[in-house]
């Protein structure tokens, strides 16, 4: 019985999962960016920086994405920034969710005084702007890395992801299974991971996936004002570089469509990913 | 039908509140920053009278111009020589003389002649009938107004002081200076630089407001006047009563000159595109490709190199750091850097290859040949390793990068700030060069502040610089850029590399005493020390950068047969280097 | 509603305390020195380069202990000082920014409500109409996907120098002074519309796939279940699922105002529209670190004052907040 249970739920998943068009349109795009990550920068032939090809040339069976005004090839970039834009979004996003996971967790389920203060912090935080806060910081660093930008980002995007899992919290933490569980006596901190945190699993998923696009775009706009990674390249910076550069207004617009087009198509992908699983999860969404 | 009417009530107050922050009057208030005590600060605020004029400027009365102004224009005091806005000298105060790069010749402007007339004392006889805008005389008072505002601290010609004696109005429109020790070049260079003020304008005002005021509206002898500025413009008015049009038969189209703040490259060329700009003074990228293909932009070439040489970008190393300190190492990075790479690659041909001496075109006539031809270098990967293998920088350890003679690690870094896109472009091909012989260095890019910190700290290994190697009357500037001492702490003006030389000091010093007909065998001396010892790497000219259309105004000058051989630039200093001619060429389009 | 006003207040007053704090922390916390990096912006002359030094450590309050220089940044707060701009030195911080703010105002309160308001409407429609559905959710999923400054390039790009139709650059042509006329009004209009599109576009498809997500979430309610039952008229039931829906749209609101800074910063800076977006720009390019300070306060404020409205608005149409009944 205990061990059919489960299965009987994940087959369950799978075949709303599959019939969902929503959510395999999102995952399938998805999937292609992140296998396209891994493989990408295998298969670009040049270094992303190098001066290869003919200057500001149209894509061609060489340069599958053509080439910049310096003759960089843009495919190249392209694949590694790919690579680096997931990274950001899968660095930061799950550091915002954990963050998010931690505080609201907690804050929900001890209630109180310790709601009270965590509850505070998080609406004071939420109201201040991300992106302001994010120029702040990345103005006064001289040596700007992919990785501190992740952490920055996360450390930034928690609060809405922990007032989000607070409510949930508070939901659950009532519900029978939760009082049994404290009648046995464990601590509230085991409580809180082995009871309310797998009951949550779906709705975290959620989370974890608008913070990533969240990080995604912010990311996109930091290297856009020129606050990006100082070593590297990233989409936004690809984007940074072809504007400086005026890319539309010398007709080079291989170089700047694909990097906009890219991020617009994983955040979009992501946000489309997310009701899809919704639908699934809240079984009452499905008809439409 | 409520939320309609709220809506249009909405927008209705938006663009009213818009509107009357637009219109107000251009009231500029600067809080003049005094030494000590900080909180004692004085707010003046000074509003200029409304002329009655035209609010939308005719378009073929109207030339449009970018290049100059990096932020909104905050200043119209000549005295700030790096802050003033677009045109205050050239356009609106004049100098004594302009110089003309070209020809190599000063041209008489506000005065009429002006030389030695004895060993010490060099007399300016001013032209008879110029005015000042407000209809006043110009007489020889102003220019020895002028020049004793340099006795007060923070007026830029301040060292003239050193060396000039005494300046006196001998009669209405004769001026004689009085020296202690004649530095004919610097005194060149200060005859077509220092703008002449109004005595009687400027007479009643603060120490403090002479030297930091934003002095507006001002008031010159110039071809144009104040009209008006805001965050993105500054805009000048044709002056009818300029008095080089009575007295030179000279007078300048444009009834309007708007000169349009930096936008980011790709908005500039948008609008140069559009035709809403007429000549852009912008480094703009893909140019080379615009006036090729039919776009209707126009430079000074119609081929590589399109543009003018305005100065000289240097690869500077620090000489105080190993392995820098040793001329055979730096000798092997002049061989290695593969500069033809960054000009057509980099610059897609826009600009050209410096010579070795590192002297602009212009003065190429100070580049002793000999010297040079024994001396110089060009990209050899070779010889450079010849260079290195002969200094006993080898490979050791086998781990692909040479070590010291003293077998110690070589890993060294080149910067240039962040987000100067054509110079981080270029120092990856200045590294990969270096790497091509065995030298680990790698390109870095800090932001401005810590890429300033470690250029003139001394801190840097190498750096890429061209600030002091602009176009001037005199090769002086240029060495004295170059070779500037002694070494302090800070070096913000020049010889990031702390090359302390004295010998090569005290040339300089020599060339700046040397009248300008004697001054070749100072100069081949300095050449030869520089390139024997190779303090810095000339790489090569940035350009004038200038690209204009011709929609709108036609005879501009160029290197074209018949036209007019004047700098069209709108840059500071350019004015006074013939461009104010440019404006007296200038035709409306039909 | 007084209680829920109070706890919003403090709320309000606590933050703008802690991103003062931060406002005041970073420069002062952060690797380097800010002081020297300001002094080689200006590049002066060594002798003037001293005299700067005292006055930026003084203007900073840099001389006294930190609990002090605290107080200090406090104190000069409310007389409106910000220090002085090194980009434009020696203007005023404040000075610069309110220049900026009408341009941000005229900019932004349209996009904000236009794009709110057509996208609730356009999202209830949505969620009725299946065609209709089938091709608003994923051109607003595209759309809200969109970086803000990729979809501006864009604009300008096609409408501005393609097509020609619009101007790309500045809140007014350069070929006119301010004045007041119809010619300037549409002038100033022609300027706003390319960079209002590309927010408007934007922050519409989010709003429009919100408001449709909700109404689909009402109509599947026990409300709405129970008032089919009761054989009320379908379009009652949507007309109350579309005021149900409105509220958590308002809360979002409020929520979406951090993203909208992000978009007024970059949608400015493509378009080099004088709004505080632009000055953000041109600060970090120049180190302007008072003026960017500055923003950040201003931008603090800016969102405190809009959250505090969109608060008011709430207990209007929310009946429950007015009674007490809800903390949130």
């Amino acid at each position: 019985m205990s061990q059919e249970q489960p299965k009987k739920v994940r087959s369950e998943f799978i075949y709303f999962a599959w019939r969902n068009v929503k959510l395999r349109i999102g995952v399938s795009i998805l999937l292609a960016f992140v296998l396209f990550s891994i493989i990408g920068p295998f298969l670009a032939k040049h270094d992303p920086l190098e001066y290869v090809g003919p200057m500001g040339a149209p894509p061609s069976r060489e340069y599958w994405f053509g080439t910049t005004t310096f003759g960089q090839d843009v495919f190249s970039q392209f694949a590694h920034g790919t690579r680096s834009t997931l990274l950001v979004g899968l660095l930061g996003g799950s550091i915002g969710t954990l963050v998010g996971i931690l505080v609201g967790l907690i804050a929900g389920y001890r209630g109180g005084l310790v709601d009270e203060f965590l509850n505070m912090i998080t609406n004071i935080i939420l109201i201040i702007p991300t992106l302001a806060v994010l120029i702040i910081i990345a103005a006064y660093l001289s040596v700007r890395g992919i990785f501190m930008q992740s952490v920055f980002i996360g450390l930034t995007a928690w609060p809405w992801a922990a007032r989000a899992i607070r409510a949930q919290t508070f939901s659950l933490r009532v519900r029978e299974f939760v009082d049994l569980a404290r009648m046995t006596g464990r601590s509230s901190l085991r409580i809180v991971f082995t009871e309310i945190a797998p009951n949550m699993m779906s709705y975290l998923l959620l989370v974890f996936i608008l913070q990533f696009g969240g990080a995604v775009l912010n990311a996109a706009t930091l290297d856009f004002i020129g606050l990006g990674p100082t070593k590297g390249t990233s989409l936004g910076l690809i984007m940074n570089n072809a504007v400086l550069w005026a890319a539309l207004q010398l007709g080079q617009w291989w170089w700047l469509l694909p990097p906009g087009a890219a991020i617009a198509a994983i955040v979009g992908a992501l946000y489309i990913t997310n009701v899809g699983l919704d639908e699934i999860f809240n079984p009452k969404l499905r008809e439409m | 039908m409520s939320r309609k009417l709220m809506f249009v009530i909405l927008s209705a107050l938006l663009v009213g509140s818009l509107l009357l922050a637009a219109c107000q009057p251009q009231t500029v208030t600067v809080t003049v920053v005094q030494t000590v005590p900080v909180k004692e600060t004085v707010p003046v605020v000074i509003t200029p009278t409304p002329a009655p004029s035209p609010v939308v400027y005719p378009r073929n009365e109207t030339i449009y111009t970018s290049g100059k102004q990096w932020g909104p224009p905050t200043s119209w005091n000549p005295l700030q020589t790096g802050a003033y806005a677009m045109g205050v000298i050239g356009l609106c105060y004049e100098t004594l003389f302009i110089f003309d790069p070209l020809k190599n010749e000063y041209i008489p402007w506000l005065a009429e002649s002006g030389q030695f007339v004895s060993d010490k004392v060099y007399e300016v006889k001013l032209r008879q009938g110029i005015q000042w805008q407000d209809g006043q005389p110009l007489t020889a008072a102003d220019v020895v107004y002028t020049f004793e505002l340099g006795k007060l601290g923070g007026v830029y010609y301040q060292p003239l002081w050193n060396w000039m004696e005494k300046v006196e109005a001998v009669d209405d429109l004769t001026v004689r200076f009085t020296f202690k020790e004649v530095r004919y070049q610097s005194w060149g260079n200060l005859l077509y630089s220092i703008a002449i003020v109004p005595k009687h304008a400027w007479e009643g005002r603060s120490e403090e407001d002479i030297v930091n005021g934003p002095n507006l509206p001002p008031m010159g002898t110039g071809a144009y006047m104040y009209e008006t500025h805001s965050e993105d413009r500054m805009v000048w008015k044709r002056n009818d009563n300029w008095w080089a049009t009575k007295l030179l038969g000279l007078s300048v189209a444009p009834k309007y000159i708007v000169d349009i703040v930096n936008p980011s490259n790709n908005v500039a060329l948008g609008l140069f595109l559009k035709g809403e700009m007429d000549l852009s003074n912008n480094f703009l990228p893909g140019i080379a490709t615009l006036v090729k293909g039919g776009y209707g932009v126009k430079t000074w070439y119609d081929d590589a190199p399109f543009m003018l040489a305005a100065n000289t970008a240097f690869l500077f190393m620090n000489t105080t750091k190993k392995p820098m300190d040793d001329p055979a190492f730096r000798k092997a990075m002049a061989y290695a850097v593969n500069v033809d790479e960054i000009v057509t690659k980099v610059y897609g041909n826009i600009v050209q290859k410096a010579d070795s001496s590192g002297l602009l075109p212009t003065w190429s006539q100070y580049v002793d040949k000999a010297v040079v031809d024994e001396l110089g270098f060009s990209y050899d990967p070779n010889e450079a390793k010849r260079i290195l293998d002969g200094a006993g920088y080898k490979d050791v350890d086998g781990d692909g990068w040479r070590e010291a003679p003293d077998g110690s690690k070589i890993e060294l870094k080149i910067m240039v700030p962040f987000g100067w896109t054509d110079w981080m472009e270029s120092i990856r091909v200045v590294a990969a060069g270096a790497q091509a012989v065995g030298i680990n260095l790698q390109p870095d890019f800090p932001d401005f502040g810590g890429y300033w910190d470690q250029l003139t700290g001394g801190t840097f290994d190498m750096a890429i610089n061209n600030f002091g190697s602009n176009m001037s009357d005199t090769p002086y500037t240029f060495y004295g850029w170059l070779f500037r001492n002694p070494i302090e702490a800070s070096m913000p003006n020049g010889n990031f590399g702390r090359y302390d030389n004295p010998e090569v000091f005290a040339l300089v010093d020599e060339l700046d005493r040397t009248p300008k007909d004697q001054m070749a065998s100072v100069i081949s001396k300095i050449q030869r020390i520089q390139l024997t010892d190779m303090p810095a790497v000339p790489l090569w000219y940035n350009g004038l950068w200038a690209q204009w259309n011709e929609t709108y105004w036609t005879n501009w000058p160029s290197a074209a047969e018949g036209a007019p051989k004047y700098l069209p630039c709108t840059w500071n200093g350019y004015w006074n280097m013939t461009a104010i001619l440019m404006l007296a060429e200038l035709k409306p389009a039909q | 509603m007084g209680r829920y006003l109070r706890r919003k207040l403090l709320i309000y007053i606590l933050t703008f305390f802690v991103a003062v704090t931060i406002d005041w922390m970073i420069p002062r916390f952060m690797p380097g020195d800010p002081v020297s990096l300001m002094i080689a912006r200006i590049g002066t002359r060594p002798e003037a380069a001293e005299v700067l030094r005292g006055y930026f450590i003084k203007a900073f309050g840099l001389d006294v202990p930190l609990w002090q220089q605290y107080l200090n940044f406090w104190k000069a707060l409310f007389q409106g000082d910000l220090g002085v701009s090194i980009w434009l030195y020696p203007q005023p911080v404040i000075r610069i920014i309110q220049r900026a703010i009408p341009y941000d105002l005229f900019l932004l309160l349209p996009a904000i409500f236009l794009s709110w308001f057509a996208g609730n409407q356009v999202g209830a429609l949505a969620a009725r109409a299946r065609w209709l559905d089938n091709t608003i959710l994923p051109l607003g999923y595209l759309l809200t996907a969109t970086p803000y400054m990729w979809l501006a390039i864009v604009l300008a790009w096609s409408l501005g120098n393609v097509a020609g139709i619009f101007p790309i650059a500045g809140a007014y042509s350069f070929a006119i002074r301010p004045h007041l006329s119809l010619q300037f009004i549409l002038n100033l209009l022609h300027h706003w519309f390319l960079p209002f599109m590309s927010l408007f576009l934007v922050m519409f498809g989010g709003w429009a796939i919100g408001m449709r997500n909700m109404i689909i979430y009402e109509l599947e309610s026990d409300y709405s279940r129970y008032l089919e039952a009761l054989g009320i008229p379908q379009s009652l039931i949507r007309k109350y699922a579309f005021r149900n829906a409105m509220l958590p749209q308002i809360t979002g609101l409020a929520l979406q105002l951090g993203g909208i800074v992000a978009g007024a910063v970059a949608t400015e800076v493509v378009f080099a529209y004088p709004g505080i977006g632009y000055i953000i720009l041109n600060a970090v390019q120049n180190q302007d670190y008072f003026l960017l300070q500055g923003c950040f306060l201003f931008i603090i404020i800016g969102v405190l004052l809009a959250n505090f409205l969109i608060d008011l608005v709430y207990i209007i149409v929310d009946p429950r907040t007015r009674l007490g009944m809800t903390g949130e």
